[in-house]
Parts: C-alpha cells; structure tokens; sequence
C-alpha cells in the first residue's frame, strides 16, 4: 500500500506510451486541420458600394421562404431592427458621427467552409452541405441548446423566444430554389446587381476583377471571405472597414480549427480517454483492495457492519 | 489497528443525522419553492423560453446553463475531486467524507441536469442521444450533454447505492443474503465504476470550458484562453473540495457533531494546495497571453477579475491559517470564500464576460430565478431527507450507539423506517451476537 507514487508513476508510463503513439498516429488525419472547398460550393458576393439600401432582398427574402412579416416594430411596416426568427436576411447601415462615408451591409449566413455553428452542433442539425456548402438547419436534430447563437462568429442564427416549438432561423441560401434552377430570392431582386448569386469560384475571380480594374476604391483591397475565416462562400466588398459592417477580423485559420485543436486532438479516436480509463481501473482495483481490508479490521474492531 | 482510539472525535462512520424531524419549516418553505418551480416549468415549456427568461438573441444562454450547469456541477464535483484524492492518491482520510461527496455530486448533477433539459427548447429531439453514430464526435456540447447524462445515470448513481443498501440490510433480516449478495457483485464491478466516475467528470468539466473556445473574441481576453478547458476543470476540484468539507462542517454545526480536524485538515491542505497551483497557472496564462494589462482598465471585466481572484486568495490564505491554529472558523470561511471566487471564474465566460456582438444587456427574469432557485431547492431538499434517513454523514464512533439507544428508548414507536427496527438494532449486529 505504500508505494503510491511509484505506482502512480509507472502506471503513468504504460498508459502515456500508448496514448502518445495513437494520438500522434491520428494527428496526420485529423479533418479540420484542412478545410476542403465543396465541389460545387456556391455563394453571395455582396459589394456594399453598389448598394443602395432599398431592402427589396429583405421582402424576397421572406417572400422565397415562406415566413410572415416581421411588423413587430410599429405593427405596421416590416421593418426589423436585426436578423431574428422572422428575418433571415436584413440590410443596415453604417452611419460614423465623424461624417465620413456611410454604407450599407446585407447580413445573412457567410455559409463558412468551417462553420463554427456546425463545429459545435451536438447532434449535427447545423450541417454543411457536402457538395453546394449550404449550411442548414434540420429540425428533427435540433434540441434547441443555441449552442449555435454563441459559437457563429458572425452572430448569425437566431432562436425563436417565443412558442412551444421554437426553431432556428438562418439563411440557407434558398436551398429549396436551387433544387428548381432559380436563385436565391434576394439576388433575384436586387436592382443594381450588389449581391449577385454563383459558383464561390466564379465570385472570387469575379471580385477580384473588380478591385482590379478600380484599384484603391476597395477596403484594403481585398475580398472579405476569400481566407478569412478558413474561407466563407458568402464574399463581401467595401469602401469601408469590414470590422464596421460587423465582419470581424478572425485570420485566415476558421474559428473552429484554431480553438478546438487540442480538443479534437486530445479526444481523437477516443485512444486518449481509454487508456486512462484502463490505468485509472488498475490503481483503484489496488486501493479497493486494500480499503476492503481495512474496512473489515475495523468490523471486527468496533462489531458494526463495515461501511464501504 | 489495535491500538486505542487518541482522539474521541474521530469520524469512523456514518451516521444518519436522528431525532430531528425531515419537515419543518425550512423544508416546507424549500417545497414550496419546488412546487412554484414545476409550475412555471408548466408554463415555461407551453409559452416558449421568450416570456419566462431574460434571454435574447444576444445572450442565448441564461442563469439555467450558466449558473445551475456550469457553476452547480463545479460544486457538485465532490464525486470526482474528493474521489481522486481517496482512490487513486490514497488519502485514506478522505474516505470520511465520500458519501457527502457522492451525494452532494449527485443532487447537483441531478437537479442540473433536469434543467438543461427544461432549458433546451427542443427537448424531444434529445432521443438522437441513444444513436451514437448521430453524435457530432467534435462538439464541445455533445461531450458534456452526453458525458454528463451517462455520468449521472450510471456510474455516479451506483456509486450511491451503498447507503441505500446498508439501510435494507438494517431494515430487516430476511433481505440481508440478497443485499449481501448484491453487494458482492456491485464490490467486483467497483473498480471500472469508479474509475468511470472519475473519467467521465475529468473530461465533461474541462468540456464546459472547451464550450466557450469557440465563442473567441466574444470573452474578455482575461478569461480567453486556450487553457480554459483545463482551469474550467481545476476550479471544479477546489470549488467542490470546498463544497464537500463546508457542507460536512456547517452540517456538524447544525446538527451538533463532533469534527475531525485530521480530516478536515488533510481537506483544507489539498484545497490550499490546488488553490494556490490554479492561482499560479491562471496568472501565469495571463502573463504569457499578454492580457495582464486589460486587468487595470476602469472597468467591469477588471472588477470581476480582482473579485475574483480576492475572493479565491483570499479563502486560499485563510486555509493555510486555520491549518497552523486548527481554527474551524477560519477554515469554514476559507472554503466559503474560495467557492464563492471559484463561482464567480466559472460563471465569468459565459456571462460577467461575454461580451456579444450587438451591445446588449442580459438580467435574468424573475420566473427564471425561481425556476433556478426551485431546482436548488429540490437538490437542498433531497439532501435533508438523504442525511436524516440513510448514513451519509460521518460521524465518531459512539454517536452510532447513541443513535441505537435514542430509537430503542425514545421511539419505540417507529418500526417502519430501516435503522430504526425497535429491538434490534445495536445488539443486532453479527459480529456483537457472536460475542454474547
């Protein structure tokens, strides 16, 4: 009995042998450390200096998806203040005090290739397409724990507060369009072409002709979802900071694959887990023992029933 | 083993708390807390999470996970944290206290769990849980949401059995081949059931940090970091060491015990001594991270951080004192000031520093309160009905003879509940009828 640590330090060994060799074995396939393009991964390339605020993809978009107007506000207009369990699919504005130029920003799902949402969905009812890269919601999967609302780091899915059978609202891209040939509803409608519907190939390209042949008049000159964020299929352009239309700047590794990595290693396979279960089983069948024994000197000690 | 007893107070087994009646007024006022909870439950699950919660689209997650789950099962970790130290360090001491331990574990698993499943607003889709190959594998939530459910349905609750069994071993003679032979087959599988029960809670507690990694910028740079999963899970072992030995001293009080200050001793030095390692590991992380500036901005999220971080220091010293003086005092508040700073570490990420997107603010409804408070209640109350009817609470030797000459001379009258068999009780016992 008094060899606690050196029994403690071998049972150690032998366990952590193992486990290093399976968890380093398993490392070389761990899934998200590469983020595959899906093969036919379609998107959004909004350009917020095309834009002209007229929210007519706002009512498309409730129109394509069959959800009532959101007349919450005045319970007369239907004029949502944000994204919510009505609106998937809302235009705002950036105004700064300094007076300095004002933009517009349609917000709706960035459909990730990593989505975070899916990364922490528990029973995969936040799923990324494997061939188009629509991220949707399925609602015999959902148990409703908005997970969801606090993993997106565009602060997108929202949960309905309201009703015995709440769901969560996001765009889906207008999935059920796509499978007929037509677009999504809120390209279809857009009068000056600042969000146009494609190939996420096609867009990326598409956009970068755009920076290029108007050099300067682009933030930074870039395209905000080409890498940010391992990537997302809904593309933005702006003459204002991203940060300011409520694009954060999250690098170029997706949330998921930067957070979560000593997560999925340490659980990779479940090798980690098992072998301490194994070692954990052999020191305290040893300590049962002996407590056991200890247990019955005291019964024939005091001549009360031993309490283990 | 011989030898003679040194000191009278030793706890050498548990004893069921006699001769105080299971309801009174505390009881009755913790009941009707209950029973308000299970109706606005009701209504709760009728109307949807909107009208009985504070919760919005800001803070998805209310006081429901963020203070019954997050912060109650810290406490309630005593299972896992007083476990480790008793079956596999071999502190034998701490054997005393392993049945407040497994109890207090499995009323806050029990009472948490039960809310998360009021708190999930789709609850029937729960059943995929039975599918594994449905399970997200990766998901921080899908780890603690099964983890924790297996935890508390099989190993934590076998682990419970023993009370349970001695008490029908007493209640009559005619059970005693059964439980025995019961008890034999439950002592051969013990050792993959503990172990389980200290698996499952070591992975699920530093889950519900990995819960947070995922929400990145959105928590103060003072609590984001990649060792959150790890410190989610020190702050349980010291959070419940102190919910452990402070339940067990503040129960002595009550109810007149004597205490064992070698146990309670050896508690409070292993408490001191995970406080001041988390201590160090938490400012170190800091330090490395670079955040130890945002801990002097005129803010709230320093304020919470120094609150904090006193609190748990604080209880940290106050353990290493009562150990020098054996001062019970010191130590009672020790335990009581580090839970409270530890309480307040592990409800931080989620609420005092998430700082959502859209600017927002979350104050839990009143409904929500006493929906939360309903279900402390039904944990508190199943402990006063567990430590007044079962042998939960360690005690010397003697008070188990006092306990028998209370029932033989006092209450005659009570027959029908298991220690209490008019007769039989203390000149019952095998070994005691062999030496007659």
């Amino acid at each position: 009995m008094a060899i606690t640590r050196r029994e403690l330090i071998t049972t150690i060994a032998k366990a952590g042998v193992p486990a290093a060799v399976a968890v380093t074995a398993g490392c070389g396939t761990l899934q998200a450390e590469t983020i595959p393009v899906p093969s036919a991964a379609v998107g959004l390339l909004y350009d917020a200096t095309k834009c002209i605020g007229c929210k007519a993809c706002v009512a498309a978009c409730a129109e394509a998806n069959g959800t009532p107007p959101d007349t919450r506000g005045d319970a007369l207009h239907q004029a949502p203040s944000d994204l919510n369990d009505l609106t998937r699919n809302i235009i705002k504005l950036y105004k700064p005090a300094d007076g300095s130029p004002i933009s517009f920003v349609k917000r709706q799902c960035m459909h990730c290739l990593d989505p975070a949402c899916a990364a922490g969905c528990p029973f995969q009812a936040l799923h990324k397409d494997p061939e188009t890269g629509v991220v949707s919601w399925t609602a015999e999967k959902c148990i409703g724990c908005r997970y969801c609302t606090i993993t997106c780091p565009y602060h997108i899915p929202r949960f309905q507060w309201q009703g015995f059978n709440p769901r969560v609202t996001k765009c889906e891209l207008c999935s059920h369009r796509l499978e007929k040939g037509l677009k999504p509803g809120c390209t279809s409608v857009c009068p000056t072409g600042a969000v146009i519907f494609g190939p996420r190939s096609v867009l990326v390209m598409e956009a970068q002709q755009r920076i290029r042949n108007t050099p300067g008049r682009y933030y930074q000159d870039r395209v905000y979802g080409e890498t940010d964020n391992g990537g997302t299929q809904a593309l933005y352009l702006s003459h204002v900071p991203f940060e300011k239309l409520g694009l954060p700047e999250l690098g170029s590794e997706s949330v998921p694959a930067r957070t979560l990595r000593w997560q999925r290693r340490l659980y990779q396979y479940f090798a980690m887990p098992a072998v301490l279960y194994v070692g954990l089983v052999q020191v305290i069948r040893r300590s049962l023992k002996g407590h056991e024994q200890e247990a019955h000197e005291q019964e024939k000690e005091t001549g009360l029933r031993a309490q283990l | 083993m011989n030898r003679a007893p040194l000191n009278d107070d030793r706890w050498r087994r548990a004893v069921p708390v006699y001769g105080f009646p299971v309801v009174n007024g505390f009881f009755i006022g913790l009941s009707v807390l209950i029973l308000l909870a299970f109706i606005l439950t009701a209504y709760r699950e009728l109307a949807g999470l909107g009208p009985v919660s504070g919760m919005n689209d800001a803070y998805g997650w209310g006081i429901w996970k963020t203070f019954n789950v997050m912060v109650l099962t810290a406490l309630g970790s005593g299972a896992f944290a007083v476990g480790i130290s008793a079956w596999v360090f071999r502190r034998k001491r701490m054997h005393a206290l392993m049945r407040m331990a497994l109890l207090t574990s499995f009323l806050a698993y029990a009472c948490g769990l039960l809310l998360l499943g009021i708190d999930a607003g789709r609850p029937w889709n729960f059943y995929w849980i039975v599918f594994p190959w449905k399970w997200n594998m990766h998901s921080p939530l899908a780890e603690v949401a099964i983890c924790m459910s297996i935890y508390a349905m099989i190993p934590l609750a076998i682990e419970n059995l023993p009370p349970l069994l001695e008490r029908l071993w007493y209640f009559d003679s005619r059970l005693r081949p059964g439980v025995e032979k019961f008890e034999r087959r439950l002592h051969a599988c013990f050792p993959w059931i503990i172990a389980a029960a200290y698996l499952l809670p070591g992975m699920h507690q530093s889950s519900l940090g990995a819960l947070m990694l995922l929400a990145g910028e959105r928590v103060h740079p003072l609590w984001q970091t990649p060792w959150l999963p790890f410190l989610y899970l020190g702050a349980a072992t010291f959070m419940s060491f102190g919910c452990v030995a402070g339940t067990t001293m503040l129960c002595c009080l009550v109810w007149k015990r004597a205490m064992d200050m070698e146990v309670l001793d050896d508690a409070a030095q292993i408490t001191a001594w995970l406080i001041f390692g988390w201590l160090g590991l938490r400012l170190l992380d800091i330090l490395f991270r670079g955040a130890l500036g945002t801990a002097f901005h005129f803010d709230r999220f320093a304020a919470v951080f120094w609150l904090e971080m006193i609190l748990i220091s604080a209880g940290g010293w106050l353990l290493r004192r009562s150990l020098l003086h054996h001062d019970k005092r010191h130590m009672f508040l020790g335990y009581v000031l580090s839970s409270l700073g530890g309480m307040i570490y592990r409800f931080s990420p989620t609420t005092l520093a998430f700082r959502p997107n859209p600017e927002a603010l979350y104050f839990p409804a009143t409904t929500e309160i006493l929906v939360s408070l309903g279900f402390i209640s039904l944990g508190v109350a199943g402990f006063l009905v567990a430590v007044k009817r079962l042998a939960i609470l360690p005690a010397p030797l003697h008070a188990w003879y006092d306990m028998a000459s209370y029932f033989r001379f006092r209450r005659p009258y009570i027959r029908w509940t298991g220690y209490f068999k008019f007769g039989y009780f203390g000149d019952d016992e095998p070994k005691a009828v062999q030496s007659d």
